[in-house]
């Protein structure tokens, strides 16, 4: 092979006539200038630190500091240039300057305005290459890293971007500390395939895989589920800012892995100057938010009798309610610290990580170490090096839930009646037993083990070379490599007394690379014309290894993988992607951009024949207040934006295994001989990837000098091709096959409203308002009348949003009505004519609309206060905890039944009533369908910034005191805990089931921060 | 490392697409290893499996107990539907409606199941029929794994239409056809002819390597085809070759399918594992007084116990470990196939013979059912209906849960004492709704 250097030249010059270069300008002998200057916010007329100022067209740049003094040391040839001022929220700012015989240049102060819209705010459509948010077609959310830093008690950056993405829908799973999150952008576009986001940190496509190695709240039967989240493994400290991609227009140069959308997080770059030095400590409080209501009736039901201590219905007995020995208020902790700075050549970024969060459930925590270093090198004026490394070791303690037989909640609402005693018994040595699960939920808390450990390396180099003035080279090498362990264990007669104890020790080792090379070349065709060229080549290889290792039949005290009964597996999964890209973008005038773009990828989990797909896009912004008509006609005093918007985008999704192409052959044993069948799920090698189409179209229309900005987009989503399992005929000895058969649409519209309210010097009121509404509807599966169920009642049905809720419901009269059933006194189920219950859809797990409201005060210079209210209306929630509290007998409403259970025995004409073993109302589906609407108090803060002599004294520039809380406050009708909560967690279809899921826990966090 | 690598996989004919691959055949920046056609690392496919000496061999092995997985699946029909079996409170819907008749549904698994299973081992079989011979093995495997396929297809396809009235025979085809019973009876036993006219090519020492790599133990194939043959000649009407095929039987000698842990025994299964059969007690209380048959395969000293619907129960004495053996035929079936075979030739003296000789037999070099019966008098078995009644009655006994009785109601008519619930099953709702050929 030859030598690197000489492969990328032939690289360059082979991308070079790619592009049809119009012209070369090669640079001219650089000199040293020192260039300096002043930045003030123009409302408070005081000095603004950490604006970005940069010179444009080169990556030269630095921080203002507290003073606002900055000053940029640079190498460059002679000439004109633009010195660009930004900082978010505020209207960037340019400068003119001539470098020529003077070498120290100082520029005029510079004031910088409050806006709500930013349309020169840098954003990244695909590696590497960036844009202003005012050339782009499609919708681009970005978030700044402080919102996602800020937010109060976020255990992971998903967490904290609740509330802060217009239309996104982001559920916690579970208020267990790490317990997985869900985001949906734009609806579900899958049924088989994930509904999650692509994830992509620095350039670096990160592993979000949510499947479970240990099933801990859904079972295997209903597809299992993870209680945790990868994301978990970033510190929010280090995130500079996040962009979310919300479908295909956007994404289109992901090619197939963007159905879901991409979410881009891109960490913390050091400036030039003198190192900054940032120390946050932080305590955190973690409250469950509500308990259970249980039977605390004195005298003995049913369920007493059968399962409990008791002899008759009625007698006095005893009750225990053991969820103060469950749920507790922990206590945890964060520390940060970060070192950045840098000099011309050289900057680096440098930060660490301990944060442990303490659960609202006994046995449960979380604690996170990661330490991050990002560094950049400039080798030549041309050639710039940068690398990026972070490690994570994270742990984490869990409790199972959920329908997990050996879920401690679950054993709380079902493991046996509350008159049954939990206590551990000194006569046996042990803790008996529950009548109903067998486990016991105070012995799972003390002696089970349910725990987690994840190391991972996340890193990438990058090189950015830019040989001529308009042209611009980057190579990117990313990798996400981890090790997760997870670790189950069951001790000994912990279910009964016959049982010989399990351990499972899974291991999952994920190794993720990229590389990226991207070229891009800005010409002027001619004056006032534009044309900015890119090409790009993306590798990705993905490798998965799970080894499992388990042992039933424990020797006494053995808890590793020994004893007499052992079981281990080991399943790889290989995947590679190949791909280029070609983007043009042509402006005109600086008022309208059109784009287009084509991003052709090949994947190995497709068959040579539909191997290589291409995702076009296209897109155009058109600034209408920049045409002199609308500046001479005065509209721009009153409407000071307005943009005009369209793009389109088509992406895929990957199949739900990547060897579904195969004719696959399963090992069977026969007679002591190895053997071989085939797979009853006939391979394709014809399946290619779910594709999905996006039209967007909307505007931003800024008022009164852009303090107050609307921007609204309405997008219309087809997902077609996708992959269905399709019944063969048995006959074929086969069962089924996965086709591209199935079609789902999600259509819907997001807005938002920023505005700065009040802006004086001494108060400043910023509010946003979001809100956004999709629908989405299943148009085609393999059959018309196909009901796919997922989970208990999730279905996929055609003409329905995905994932509804199915299933039994109630017998109504002609008014509507619920029959009541005289034996029961309760309602019971619609039946057929042969006395067969029927089924019908009953709910939709899907919010109508999703709504956040945030507003931050200034007041005087120190001090903020500020909150995040989230809300999601017309999203129906199964409450399964509550099905089972009724059937067993530990629900508040048992208490009526043995009360009436009690009249009876005086007055025997007493209508029953009857929850306990109630077997047709637990199967009334109906019944435990209620309205999840909520509105939370996400996010409450007052933070106070000590920059008083006294502080300098002490050796800091500024010490940040911050009180903060998340989820303070839910304002909702479910009678559950959380409405929130699935457990399911991030499954596609199965969405909106509460089953002794744990809650939402309220956070209380105190931090102060020392910037040195 | 190829320079462009992949480019000789991209689809054909499609020049943009390779001018493409050909500017992304930078990918050796990427360091290599851009080969899109990753195999499956997990699992071997079709195409490695049959074009390779242990695949084949894997394939032969598998086959062998797909169909000893399905066992189950193919005589619950048999045994639910007649009267060897009734259901246990803990029994499905489905078992029950196979007892019963009510509320049967094709779409339930008892009828999917044994559907399925045997089309399962015909694609086995097909696929090692053509490719055994392709992949170079030597004479004696060859000819052995051939002609084990050809067994295991023939017994597969004469399972089902003892269970379905019409099932496909051609299964290469997008939409198999059935095909009326006969052809498919043809079918099992041309099969089975050549399956025999394989193996007379070849000695036991040729087939050594087969029987220590493929076969299973205690399964010896030449047996096993001509008591097949005896089984579908007798089936087809075809009596003197039905009569021939049994005499080749060696009747010493017990070929069974074998269940290591974590295989089950199907029946201890279905009765022990999943509590949903258990024998009818009137399967004992019917027998004649002295059989020793009832006691071989029930715990007749047990209390009975109820079923659901309404029933007693025995335990199972015979099967009652996981592991234990089940046989492929009985010996005493040739005699009885023979015996009813000299009836239908009205040769009712040797008849008569062979009908006694398994009522007296009174001990057995194998483990099988021994009834220690006195003789019948020569007047008690010298009409064709009272030879076809008794030997219907030591069928019952003598072949209890062998899957056969279902298939005795149909053949020996008037002298058998139990309507069956079905004639057919009908065949599997899935079929029905993917092939528009299946179900009319």
């Amino acid at each position: 092979m030859r030598s690197p250097n000489s492969s990328l030249a032939t690289t360059l010059l082979a991308l070079s006539a790619a592009l049809l270069l119009p012209g070369q300008v090669w640079a001219q002998q650089p000199q040293p200038y020192t260039i300096q200057g002043m930045v003030y916010d123009a409302t408070a007329q005081r000095p603004m630190a950490d604006v970005a100022v940069t010179i444009a067209g080169t990556s030269l740049g630095t921080l203002t500091n507290r003073e606002g003094l900055y000053t940029i040391r640079a190498s460059v040839a002679p000439g004109t240039y633009t010195l660009e001022f930004n900082f978010i929220g505020r209207r960037k700012e340019t400068r003119e300057i001539a470098l020529a015989a003077d070498r120290t240049v100082s520029v005029d102060p510079v004031y910088l305005t409050e806006t709500a819209i930013e349309l020169r705010e840098i954003v990244v459509n695909l590696t590497g290459v960036a844009a202003e948010r005012r050339a782009v077609g499609n919708s681009v959310e970005s978030v700044p890293g402080a919102a996602v830093s800020e937010a109060a008690g976020a255990s992971a950056i998903d967490v904290a971007l609740q509330g802060k993405v217009t239309g996104a829908w982001i559920s916690e799973n579970s208020g267990q500390p790490g317990g997985g999150v869900s985001i949906r952008l734009r609806g579900t576009s899958s049924i088989l395939g994930g509904a999650e986001p692509l994830y992509v940190v620095d350039g670096v496509i990160v592993d979000n895989n949510t499947e479970g190695l240990v099933d801990m709240s859904s079972n295997v039967v209903r597809g299992g589920a993870a209680l945790t989240n990868a994301l978990a493994d970033l510190a929010p400290e280090d995130i500079e800012r996040i962009e979310v991609l919300k479908g295909p227009a956007a994404a289109a140069l992901y090619g197939s892995r963007a159905n879901n959308g991409v979410i881009q997080i891109f960490t913390k770059r050091g400036r030039q100057g003198r190192p900054r030095i940032s120390l946050r400590t932080e305590m955190l409080i973690s409250q469950p938010p509500d308990k259970y209501d249980l039977n605390m009736s004195p005298y003995a039901g049913t369920a007493d009798v059968i399962w409990g201590p008791a002899d008759s219905v009625g007698q006095p007995i005893a009750r225990y309610d053991i969820q103060d020995s469950i749920f507790r208020t922990d206590v945890g902790y964060g520390t940060y610290l970060s070192i950045s700075g840098g000099t011309e050549e050289t900057s680096y970024f440098i930060s660490a990580n301990l944060r442990n969060e303490g659960g609202i459930h006994q046995a449960t925590e979380a604690t996170r170490r990661s330490v991050r270093a990002n560094i950049s090198q400039r080798i030549s004026d041309a050639l710039e090096l940068s690398a990026n490394a972070s490690f994570t070791d994270a742990d984490q303690d869990m409790v199972p839930e959920g329908e997990q037989t050996q879920g401690t909640l679950t054993n709380i609402i079902f493991g046996g009646p509350t008159s049954w005693s939990p206590f551990f018994d000194p006569d046996a040595g042990r803790y008996p037993n529950s009548p109903i699960l067998g486990p016991n939920a105070l012995d799972i808390i003390n002696n089970w083990d349910a725990s987690r450990e994840v190391t991972r390396f996340a890193g990438s180099v990058q090189a950015v070379l830019r040989p001529i003035t308009n042209l611009t080279v980057r190579y990117l090498a990313g990798m996400d490599d981890y090790r997760e362990e997870n670790r189950y264990f069951e001790p000994p007669y912990s279910i009964s007394p016959g049982y010989g104890g399990l351990v499972q020790n899974p291991v999952r080792l994920s190794r993720q690379f990229n590389h990226d090379l991207v070229a891009e070349y800005v010409a002027t065709l001619s004056p006032g014309v534009g044309l900015s060229s890119t090409a790009g080549f993306r590798y990705t290889s993905d490798r998965e290894e799970v080894i499992r290792a388990a042992a039933e039949d424990l020797p006494p005290g053995q808890d590793l993988v020994s004893g007499a009964t052992q079981y281990a597996s080991q399943a790889i999964t290989e995947y590679r992607t190949v791909g280029g890209f070609l983007q043009e973008r042509l402006s005109w005038r600086d008022l309208l951009f059109i784009t287009a773009g084509l991003n052709v990828e090949a994947s190995s989990a497709f068959g040579p024949d539909e191997r290589w797909q291409w995702f076009p896009r296209f897109g155009a912004s058109y600034l209408l207040h920049e045409e002199p008509f609308w500046q001479r006609a005065g509209i721009s005093n009153t409407i000071s934006t307005l943009r005009l918007r369209a793009a389109y985008g088509e992406t895929g999704g990957q199949p739900p295994g990547v060897y579904t192409r195969f004719e696959n052959y399963v090992d069977v044993a026969y007679a002591g001989k190895a053997g071989l069948i085939a797979s009853t799920t006939a391979g394709n090698p014809n399946l290619k990837p779910e594709r999905e189409s996006e039209f967007e179209a909307g505007f931003d229309l800024g008022f009164f000098n852009d303090r107050a900005v609307a921007e609204f987009s309405a997008y219309f989503q087809k997902t077609k091709d996708l992959v269905l399992a399709v019944q063969l005929p048995p006959s074929r000895g086969v069962q089924s096959q996965l086709q591209n058969i199935g079609e789902v649409s999600n259509n819907g519209w997001e807005a938002a409203l920023t505005t700065v309210n009040i802006n004086r010097p001494s108060f400043t009121w910023r509010t946003r308002l979001s809100l956004a509404a999709n629908n989405s509807e299943v148009k085609k599966l393999v059959t018309a009348s196909d009901t796919l169920v997922s989970g208990y009642l999730n279905a996929v049905v055609e003409g329905q949003p995905v994932g509804v809720f199915y299933g039994w419901y109630y017998d109504r009269d002609d008014q509507g009505n619920i029959v009541i059933d005289t034996l029961t006194g309760l309602g019971r189920r619609a039946r057929d004519a042969d006395g067969n219950p029927l089924k019908k859809i009953i709910g939709d797990p899907n919010p109508d609309l999703i709504a956040s409201l945030s507003s931050s005060f200034d007041i005087g210079r120190n001090l903020q206060v500020s909150f995040l209210l989230d809300g999601r209306f017309g999203n129906d929630v199964a409450n399964f905890t509550r099905r089972i509290t009724e059937y067993f007998g530990t629900d508040k409403v048992v208490e009526r039944e043995i009360q009436r259970q009690i009249e009876q025995k005086t007055d025997p004409d007493l209508d029953p009533i009857k929850y306990t073993l109630n077997g047709d109302r637990i199967a009334n589906y109906e019944e435990y369908v209620e309205d999840g609407s909520f509105v939370k108090l996400r996010e409450i803060a007052v933070s106070y910034r000590f920059d008083q002599p006294f502080v300098r004294r002490l050796g800091a520039q500024s010490i940040d005191l911050r009180v903060a809380a998340r989820n303070l406050m839910t304002w909702t009708d479910y009678s559950g805990l959380d409405p929130e909560v699935n457990m399911f967690s991030a499954q596609t279809v199965a969405r909106g089931v509460d089953f002794a899921t744990t809650p939402v826990p309220r956070t209380y966090v105190i931090s102060l921060t020392y910037n040195f | 490392m190829r320079p462009f690598c992949g480019v000789d996989k991209i689809g054909a004919g499609r020049a943009s697409f390779r001018t493409l691959a050909a500017v992304l055949g930078l990918c050796v920046l990427a360091g290599g290893g851009c080969d899109l056609d990753l195999e499956n690392p997990n699992a071997p496919t079709e195409g490695e499996v049959l074009t390779d000496i242990d695949g084949i061999i894997s394939l032969a092995v598998g086959m062998q107990d797909q169909y000893a997985a399905a066992v189950e699946d193919f005589i619950l029909p048999s045994s639910l539907g007649t009267d060897e079996w009734g259901t246990q409170t803990r029994s499905l819907l489905s078992y029950r409606s196979l007892l019963t008749g009510e509320l049967f549904e094709n779409s339930f698994l008892v009828v999917e199941n044994p559907f399925a299973a045997a089309y399962e081992v015909v694609k086995s079989s097909n696929n090692l029929i053509e490719n055994a011979p392709q992949v170079g093995l030597g004479t004696g495997l060859e000819t052995g794994i051939v002609a084990l396929a050809k067994l295991y297809k023939a017994m597969a396809l004469g399972m089902a239409i003892q269970i379905f009235e019409e099932v496909p025979v051609d299964i290469s085809v997008e939409f198999p056809v059935p095909e009326p019973r006969a052809t498919v009876l043809d079918t099992v036993l041309s099969l089975l002819e050549s399956a025999r006219s394989d193996l007379a090519g070849v000695t036991d020492d040729d087939l050594s390597t087969f029987r220590s790599r493929v076969l299973g133990s205690g399964f010896d194939l030449r047996n096993t085809v001509d008591a097949m043959l005896a089984r579908y000649y007798l089936v087809a009407g075809n009596y003197q070759d039905a009569i021939d095929a049994a005499d080749r039987v060696d009747l010493s000698v017990l070929s069974t399918f074998n269940y290591v842990t974590p295989d089950r025994n199907p029946i201890y299964n279905l009765s022990f594992g999943l509590i949903y059969v258990a024998p009818l007690q009137s399967f004992v209380d019917q027998a004649e007084a002295n059989d020793q048959r009832p006691d071989y395969w029930v715990d007749t000293g047990a209390q009975p116990f109820v079923g659901n619907p309404d029933s007693l129960l025995l335990p199972l004495r015979e099967y009652s470990t996981a592991d234990d053996p089940y046989p492929v035929y009985l010996p005493d079936e040739m005699k009885l196939i023979k015996a009813e075979a000299y009836t239908q030739l009205v040769q009712l003296g040797p008849a008569a013979t062979l009908v006694n000789e398994v009522r007296t037999q009174s001990s057995s070099p194998v483990d099988e059912p021994v009834a220690g019966l006195n003789a019948l008098p020569p007047e008690a078995l010298d009409t064709e209906a009272e030879l076809l009644a008794q030997i219907a009655y030591e069928r019952r006994y003598e072949l209890y849960m062998q899957g056969l009785r279902w298939e005795d109601t149909r053949r020996l008519g008037t002298g058998i004492t139990v309507t069956p619930i079905f004639d057919f099953l009908p065949l599997p709702e899935q079929e029905c709704m993917t092939n528009p050929d299946a179900c009319g």
